[in-house]
């Protein structure tokens, strides 16, 4: 049996295309027959779609869904953009300065593997729970993976690239600006990208804690109301907005960094 | 016949509407060391797909000791472009692959494990890993594996391509010797004519697409065979004019 | 830009220095009133703090102890969990196709999903005992053993399989002694990832919905207004999570002596 993937030589069962259909349906069936059996304790698909749709369309409480998606996804950027700023920043000052890297890197050592939800309760003693406590929480959390990626970049760059440069009589300045930088590109983006999701992961978390608005908030305070429904809607648009952030981040990805 | 091991028939290959390989037929004979050279884009590809087993043709049959091909029934080894060595397997144990996989009894692997080792230089190497040999030892790990299960048929691809110039010589030897040893039947696909000149019997000479045989050139030179001598040259000669009149 | 010439053995006064500096400013900070000692303990006061909760179980309730391992086992055992379901999941969907079709909507349904959003409906339907911990950590840990898994097997070149294809064995065969084996380190990159991903999961279920452990540890520090006990259980999950992470590239080390 040639089971190669070129040239059709082996062809895929057409029933194979209804796979993934029978499989979202099952998970439905399943969802549903769980439901059925515990009404009090689980909607079915179809009562949470249609809670959905009447919290997007025709909101009853005085913040909205989309205020509380605002309030998250603000947070978010604004504490993403700080991170990628300065996490490029000490990234390329680790990779660039070998004093600055021995001097300081062990201290980020140290400080790296504490999850950024562990410092929660210390920023939170330190600055309330105020926009500026879920901000700090965000920013460390995508600070750290722009870092380390950033600073691999330097040790992943092929020399040849710099030696060739500094035979043609580069200065330091332009060895960093034009072949250092565009050669470490593509690791800060990848930094970029994870620093993303974490940052969507730490405003939740952050939210979760200590916050008024916000999709965290929001899931947090159905928990405590038993409120399952909004869990429920809560976790569509949170699993939704990370994939959309996903997805965007992927295609600016392609426009900016071709190869 | 009992000398033909390999027989070719009607070999046929087409993508859609593109005819690419059309009614190819040859015959090799046991224990011959056979060529295929032919044009770029000539579709040397498909027919070596075809050759090792990987893609089925449209029609036609390939018949190993008048059965046809079957990689659980007959001992089939390839050796392609690329390296094929295992990377988490040590080089002795790269050449017990295709044995082990074989289920050859333990002594036979031991002992032509030692014998293509030390035909191919292998032996110091013996418990080291692909990161740590040179691309041209990975080569010859993957030829010995190869050799070693003494092969109905030996199916090579350019298997120097990548490799450094003055390795081609000493691989290129060690292949004659090689191949003498096991008797295996082998066919060496390469653009080199010098190369397909040097080494084979005899040399299939493909066409253009819809690619056919244009012509099986005999080289009866001796062996060890001088590159430099006047009817290798002029045999070089006569196969390059064929593939580039096309 | 010396750190792209020659890597020579880099000094380790210099890391020394750097690290005593950094706690000689933090405890300066705290001594000389930058910070109020409700905001922030010094480093003297952390190690004294951390010495004491080996034995002392005031003010919140367990020794260091009884925290690390109350985390450490809920951690253990949803990742475990993970690994052990996922990986061959992953491997399976890598290798046949059908497998993945059946499998892929349901898991990018449930990927985009933070692990900290799924503790409300566990919470809700499984309680706050050690079980519903545990799942929450497969949950979360569960995602990146599949999809290294399957990665690796998707990455195999074509011509190993070529190669076991043409030596007659079969496809299971192929699979077992072919691709696995490729797909070695990717999977234990996996196995990292989803240890860390479970530890963090872990601390955030505590935080939430825990009456011990050490995520529960740091919020009882909070809600007692005592900086000393949070940051002591903080350098303590950072290093237990840096621990871990050693010992299981020690592991892969062993395995796969053949790095590529």
């Amino acid at each position: 049996m040639k089971h190669t993937s070129s040239h059709g030589s082996f062809q895929e069962p057409w029933w194979w295309k209804l796979l993934p259909v029978a499989s979202v349906a099952l998970f439905l069936a399943v969802w549903h027959g769980a439901a059925l059996c515990n009404p009090a304790m689980l909607p079915t698909p179809v009562e949470t779609i249609r809670s959905l749709f009447d919290m997007l369309f025709f909101p009853t409480t005085q913040i909205t869904l989309l205020d509380h998606v605002w309030a998250s996804l603000r947070r978010v950027l604004i504490a993403y953009g700080l991170a990628t700023l300065s996490g490029v920043l000490l990234g390329v000052l680790f990779g660039w300065s070998r004093n600055f890297h021995d001097f300081v890197y062990p201290i980020f050592e140290l400080l790296r593997p504490i999850p950024p939800i562990a410092w929660i309760p210390l920023i939170i003693m330190w600055l309330g729970i105020g926009e500026g406590a879920k901000i700090a929480i965000c920013f460390i959390g995508s600070f750290i993976p722009v870092v380390v990626n950033t600073f691999f970049g330097f040790t992943t760059l092929d020399r040849t690239y710099l030696k060739a440069a500094q035979v043609l009589g580069a200065r330091q300045k332009d060895l960093l600006l034009e072949v250092v930088l565009p050669g470490i590109f593509p690791n800060i983006l990848a930094g970029m990208k994870v620093a993303l999701s974490a940052g969507w992961l730490c405003v939740i978390a952050a939210e979760m804690i200590a916050a008024r608005e916000g999709l965290g908030y929001l899931i947090v305070r159905s928990m405590e109301s038993g409120n399952m429904l909004n869990i429920l809607v809560a976790l569509i648009f949170i699993g939704s907005i990370s994939a959309i952030l996903s997805f965007l981040f992927s295609k600016l990805e392609k426009v900016v960094c071709p190869w | 016949m009992d000398d033909i091991k390999i027989q070719v028939r009607g070999l046929t290959k087409r993508f859609d509407d593109l005819l690419v390989l059309d009614n190819l037929s040859f015959d090799v004979r046991r224990g011959e060391f056979l060529s295929i050279v032919g044009p770029t884009g000539c579709g040397k590809t498909t027919l070596l797909n075809i050759l090792s087993d990987w893609w089925a043709p449209t029609s036609g049959e390939i018949l190993i000791d008048g059965q046809a091909m079957d990689p659980k029934v007959q001992n089939l080894a390839f050796v392609f472009q690329e390296s094929s060595a295992f990377p988490w397997l040590t080089v002795e144990q790269n050449i017990q692959f295709g044995m082990k996989e074989k289920k050859f009894p333990p002594d036979l692997i031991a002992q032509r494990t030692r014998e293509v080792m030390a035909l191919l230089g292998l032996e110091e190497a013996r418990n080291k890993y692909c990161h740590q040999i040179s691309a041209s030892m990975e080569q010859r790990v993957v030829i010995g594996r190869s050799f070693a299960l003494h092969p109905d048929l030996l199916l090579m691809d350019e298997p120097y391509a990548q490799l450094d110039i003055k390795f081609r010589f000493h691989l290129e030897d060690a292949i004659l010797q090689l191949s003498r040893a096991t008797g295996s039947t082998l066919l060496f696909v390469t653009h080199n004519i010098e190369e397909a000149v040097y080494l084979s019997e005899r040399c299939v000479i493909l066409s253009n697409k819809p690619t056919g045989i244009k012509a099986i050139r005999t080289i009866d030179l001796p062996y060890p065979r001088d590159i430099c001598s006047p009817e290798f040259v002029s045999i070089k000669d006569e196969i390059t004019e064929m593939i580039k009149w096309w | 830009m010396k750190t792209l010439r020659s890597r020579k053995k880099s000094a380790w006064w210099k890391h020394v220095t750097g690290v005593l500096v950094f706690l000689l400013i933090w405890e300066l900070s705290v001594r000389l009133g930058l910070f109020s000692s409700q905001q922030l303990s010094p480093p003297s006061q952390v190690i004294e703090t951390f010495f004491a909760k080996l034995t002392d179980p005031r003010p919140d309730g367990e020794t260091l102890g009884v925290h690390f391992l109350a985390s450490f086992s809920v951690t253990l055992g949803g990742f475990s969990l993970a690994c052990l379901i996922g990986i061959p999941l992953g491997l399976l969907m890598g290798y046949y196709r059908p497998v993945y079709l059946l499998v892929n909507p349901i898991f990018e349904l449930l990927r985009p999903i933070p692990p900290i959003a799924w503790i409300p409906i566990v919470t809700l339907l499984l309680g706050i005992g050690a079980e519903a911990r545990i799942f929450i950590i497969f949950l979360s840990a569960i995602v990146p053993a599949v999809i290294n898994s399957y990665t690796g097997i998707q990455r195999t070149p074509q011509t190993y399989i070529h190669v076991g294809q043409s030596l007659g064995m079969s496809r299971w065969r192929i699979f077992t002694r072919i691709c696995i084996p490729y797909a070695l380190p990717t999977l234990f990159t996996g196995v990292r990832l989803s240890l860390s991903t479970a530890w963090a999961a872990l601390v955030a279920a505590e935080m939430m919905a825990s009456v011990q452990g050490l995520g529960y540890m740091i919020q009882m520090g909070r809600l007692l207004i005592k900086p000393d006990i949070i940051i002591t259980g903080m350098l303590t999950i950072g290093c237990s999570g840096a621990l871990m992470s050693l010992l299981l590239t020690l592991l892969e080390n062993r395995l796969t002596k053949w790095g590529r």
